[in-house]
């Protein structure tokens, strides 16, 4: 070891074998000046960066895009792509938020349905160009609906649901479209999935331009866009960004603001500095801690809207001591609903305990529980638990505020004598188990996909359509009916009385405890003028009625 | 001797390794509990779509029959649909690779202009004042949480002083340069594109010097310790005794014996670089590989979680490989064949 071969091999061949950790010292050292000399020559330029963040003409949206899989709106059905796809396309109707309650006419400009409610005809508005300059026309709109039925991607079951094959979609003339309906079905029902971006109008002849195979030109549109909308897609670069441009042949006119950039930021952190320092304009996911931070900051306005998402507690009936209503009412009247909203949420919810979320038609305002716990104990000792009982409650695991919100249900129902036990599971496990009806208790959260009561009583109520009632066992007849009934009710003053029954119902014998309906929140710059919040997040947000103050910054 | 049939065997080697690990890979993420079809869907979406997309995805057939797909895809060079993002994850991961190379590199290079010469430094000095400082500084390097020292840089360099970009590859208005590798500071030289380089190197500065830091401190603590055990050998006293000055002593004598630990830890760390780091591609908005895979771990997106192990599986060879052939440069008496 001593005579190391090294040594004998560095004095025999000097130059050229001992220069290499030399040759890439000096190389690495050269890039690193390099790289800091940019830096300082990059120095000079911050001051002309900001003020091209506040261009009049662009906006920067940070939010997180990485749930996005298509923009095209056949297949498009996560939150991201749903409001991207809402900018590039028109559709037969449209919700202007905040108002969910009634559609209001887009490219339809009048409708009428038969007596039965089962054929519908819709007068297409004339004069509507698609952004290549192609005039839209009924055909297409037939085109456009067929392909949901045809391709049947993941958010085809929305139309699905009320038209039974392609041929039922018909363009009677250029401006002329008929549809047949399986069954009577509510109309503010049928046109509230006519509002949803999937039934959005495709230009047929560019997606077949560009078809490859029979995808109908889907795996095209996945990133490029043939719609009439204020905007076409322009660019996405996956978890990077999504920018719009405005669409020059737009029919309401073009929108003042002519690029929209969608940054990926996933981090609420990163996003609150670049809001603050007015290189994005709005940032959708700040937390709560940091909207309250940013409340008061001078140049920046929070708004705050509640969305159609609900959060329960599922119990599943199957159980035995689940079985008992009284049980399942003792544990309705155990939970401190105004605690979590106030001391978890940090009044960043809506106290909510009926199965439709605010503002749908159908609504009820009735919160009749609250934290008892001698009536919980009572109930307990009366359906003959009076000891309590050990049960499981499931919720996602690392999942903010679920978790802090199962501690305090774990609390809350000890308190009364049932030992809860906490399951954590990956979200793909828990829905899996939740699927197979083998949780206990769950910890869940419910969206309105559209914004029409039935979504949620459905889900609620009918067990027949294998969802939540399903999920938790509850086969109830009574309000199983009630909700087939309100679904094809074509009165709106009717349906409204039964969405009322219905919520009554499960409000006091359901398997759910519903805590809230979540409240978001956005941040933006005070320059940032006519942004209507959408509580459907986003599906009927319209980025194009924005414009912006032209601020320069000191 | 050949090098060149050594650097075939040890190809073939690699191929049964990654071939061992996709298999490894593919029946645990099966067997675990978990749908990623229903975690994709989420819970509102009727039970038949989610069996008419398991279908589609063919997560309805026996195991084995999965596996043999697997295996057959695998030997074409695809991995399969990713569930999450509905497209190949070959697709996926050619989009998400390069940014994940290029912060990579750039910390790499930073950690190992901060992390060698700190450990040269602290080993000639052992025990003195200087010494403890840089261990001190590496200290802090492993142990700092790489998500609040990348925000603290932000809000200092960023927020407060105005001097380096905010998170992403480039600023909002700066357009990406026409896709060619897919590394932006190639691609936008490669199209003369010299502002777009400029501004993707001020982008590269904050999250490299933040995982360059990380991983410098890693290095430093091995470079000092190789350089200790040299300076403790007799040839380094012999070449004293010689009256060779300190420099050549340094570069001749002690730099390169010790220079063979020092690749091997490289060789790891950017292994280790280059599988993404998920925090710092969080707090940067950095579209790279470490994100990724946290989804398709998250959602059990069973295709995207194996593709990606196959793709670390393979770098992770391929730089095992490098290091090995370059010990036998730096070495002479390292001889394959």
């Amino acid at each position: 070891m001593k005579e190391s071969g090294d040594n004998m091999g560095a004095s025999s061949k000097p130059g050229s074998r001992l220069g290499l950790p030399w040759i890439i010292s000096i190389i690495l050292l050269i890039l690193l000046v390099a790289s800091w000399s940019y830096f300082l020559i990059y120095a000079r330029q911050p001051q002309q960066q900001i003020q091209l963040a506040t261009r009049p003409d662009t906006l920067v949206i940070a939010m997180d895009i990485s749930d996005a899989v298509s923009m095209d709106p056949a297949v498009a059905y996560e939150f991201t792509s749903v409001m991207v796809v809402n900018q590039l396309y028109d559709k037969l109707v449209d919700f202007e938020p905040p108002d969910l309650t009634r559609v209001v006419p887009e490219v339809a400009e009048s409708w009428s349905y038969s007596p039965d409610g089962t054929l519908w005809t819709f007068k297409i508005r004339q004069g509507i160009k698609f952004a290549n300059g192609d005039p839209l026309t009924a055909k297409d709109v037939e085109y456009s609906l067929r392909r949901v039925l045809i391709l049947s991607k993941t958010a085809a079951w929305l139309l699905q649901q009320f038209i039974a094959k392609p041929e039922d979609i018909v363009a009677t003339d250029n401006y002329t479209l008929t549809i047949k309906l399986k069954e009577k079905v509510a109309p503010d029902l049928f046109l509230s999935v006519l509002a949803f971006t999937t039934s959005a109008i495709v230009n047929p002849r560019e997606a077949e331009a560009h078809a490859s195979g029979n995808d109908m030109g889907s795996g095209w549109l996945t990133d490029h866009s043939a719609g009439s909308g204020p905007y076409i897609l322009e660019k996405w670069d996956r978890n990077s960004e999504i920018v719009l441009r405005a669409n020059p042949n737009y029919w309401r006119g073009p929108p003042s603001i002519k690029t929209i950039i969608i940054k990926h930021v996933p981090e609420p952190a990163t996003q609150m500095l670049l809001l603050q320092k007015g290189d994005v304009d709005i940032a959708f996911g700040l937390t709560i801690d940091q909207i309250q931070q940013l409340k008061n900051v001078k140049g920046i306005r929070i708004l705050e809207y509640p969305v159609l998402q609900l959060a329960y507690i599922g119990m599943n009936v199957n159980n035995t001591y689940l079985s008992n209503e009284k049980v399942r009412t003792a544990i309705k009247y155990a939970i401190d609903y105004d605690g979590i909203i106030r001391d978890i949420l940090k009044g960043g919810a809506m106290k909510v305990q009926t199965i439709i979320p605010y503002p749908l038609l159908g609504f009820n305002p009735a919160t009749p529980y609250y934290r008892d716990v001698n009536k919980a104990k009572q109930l307990l000792a009366e359906a003959g638990y009076p000891n309590g009982f050990d049960i499981e409650l499931a919720y996602p695991a690392g999942a903010h505020p679920q978790e802090e919100i199962a501690q305090k249900i774990q609390r809350d129902l000890a308190e009364v004598g049932i030992r809860v036990t906490l399951r954590p599971m990956a979200a793909a496990e828990m829905y899996q188990k939740y699927r197979q009806q083998s949780l206990q208790l769950v910890l869940a959260g419910w969206g309105s996909d559209y914004p029409d009561p039935d979504n949620n009583a459905k889900a609620f109520g009918d067990y027949r359509i294998k969802q939540l009632a399903w999920r938790n066992m509850w086969y109830d007849d009574k309000v199983a009916d009630l909700v087939e009934k309100a679904y094809k009710e074509l009165d709106r003053s009717t349906r409204e009385a039964l969405y009322k029954q219905i919520t009554d119902y499960i409000l006091e014998h359901g398997p759910y405890a519903v805590l809230y309906q979540v409240v978001q929140y956005v941040a933006m710059r005070t320059w940032v003028e006519n942004f209507v919040p959408d509580p459907s997040f986003g599906t009927y947000l319209d980025l194009s009625r924005i414009y912006k103050e032209p601020v320069l910054k000191e | 001797m050949s090098l060149y049939s050594y650097i075939l065997r040890r190809s073939l080697y690699m191929m049964i390794v990654v071939l061992g690990i996709a298999t490894i890979v593919f029946f645990i993420t099966r067997i675990l509990p978990g749908d990623p079809v229903g975690a994709i869907l989420g819970p509102q979406a009727p039970p038949d779509v989610v069996d008419k997309v398991r279908r589609e995805y063919g997560f309805d057939k026996p195991i084995y029959v999965q596996y043999i797909d697997f295996l057959i895809n695998l030997f074409k060079g695809e991995l399969g649909k990713s569930v999450s993002t509905n497209r190949p994850v070959i697709e996926d991961i050619k989009e998400r690779f390069p940014a994940t190379f290029e912060l990579a590199t750039a910390s790499l290079i930073v950690a190992i202009v901060i992390g060698i010469p700190m450990g040269i430094i602290s080993a000639l000095r052992k025990d003195g004042a200087l010494d403890h400082l840089i261990r001190l500084i590496s200290l802090f390097g492993v142990s700092m949480p790489v998500f609040w020292l990348g925000l603290i840089l932000l809000l200092i360099f960023y927020f407060r002083l105005g001097i380096l970009p905010g998170p992403g590859r480039l600023d909002p208005y700066i357009p990406s340069p026409p896709r060619i590798t897919g590394l932006v500071t190639l691609d936008s030289l490669l199209t003369g594109n010299f502002d777009v380089f400029k501004n993707a190197i001020a982008h590269l500065i904050l999250p490299a010097t933040v995982l360059g830091y990380f991983s410098s401190a890693y290095i430093a603590r091995v470079t000092r310790a190789s350089v200790l055990e040299v300076l403790r050998q007799e040839h380094v006293k012999f070449a004293r005794s010689k009256g060779l000055s300190s420099g050549a002593i340094l570069t001749r004598h002690i730099i390169k014996p010790a220079l063979i630990p020092i690749i091997t830890v490289l060789g790891l760390v950017y292994g280790g670089l280059l599988e993404g780091a998920v925090l710092t591609e969080t707090i940067f908005g950095w579209p790279g590989l470490g994100s990724y895979l946290t989804r398709a771990m998250i959602y059990m997106d069973y295709n995207a979680i194996v593709g990606g192990v196959v793709i670390i599986a393979i770098i992770y060879s391929v730089i095992n490989l490098i290091v090995d052939v370059l010990y036998s440069y730096i070495d002479p008496r390292i001889k394959y064949g």
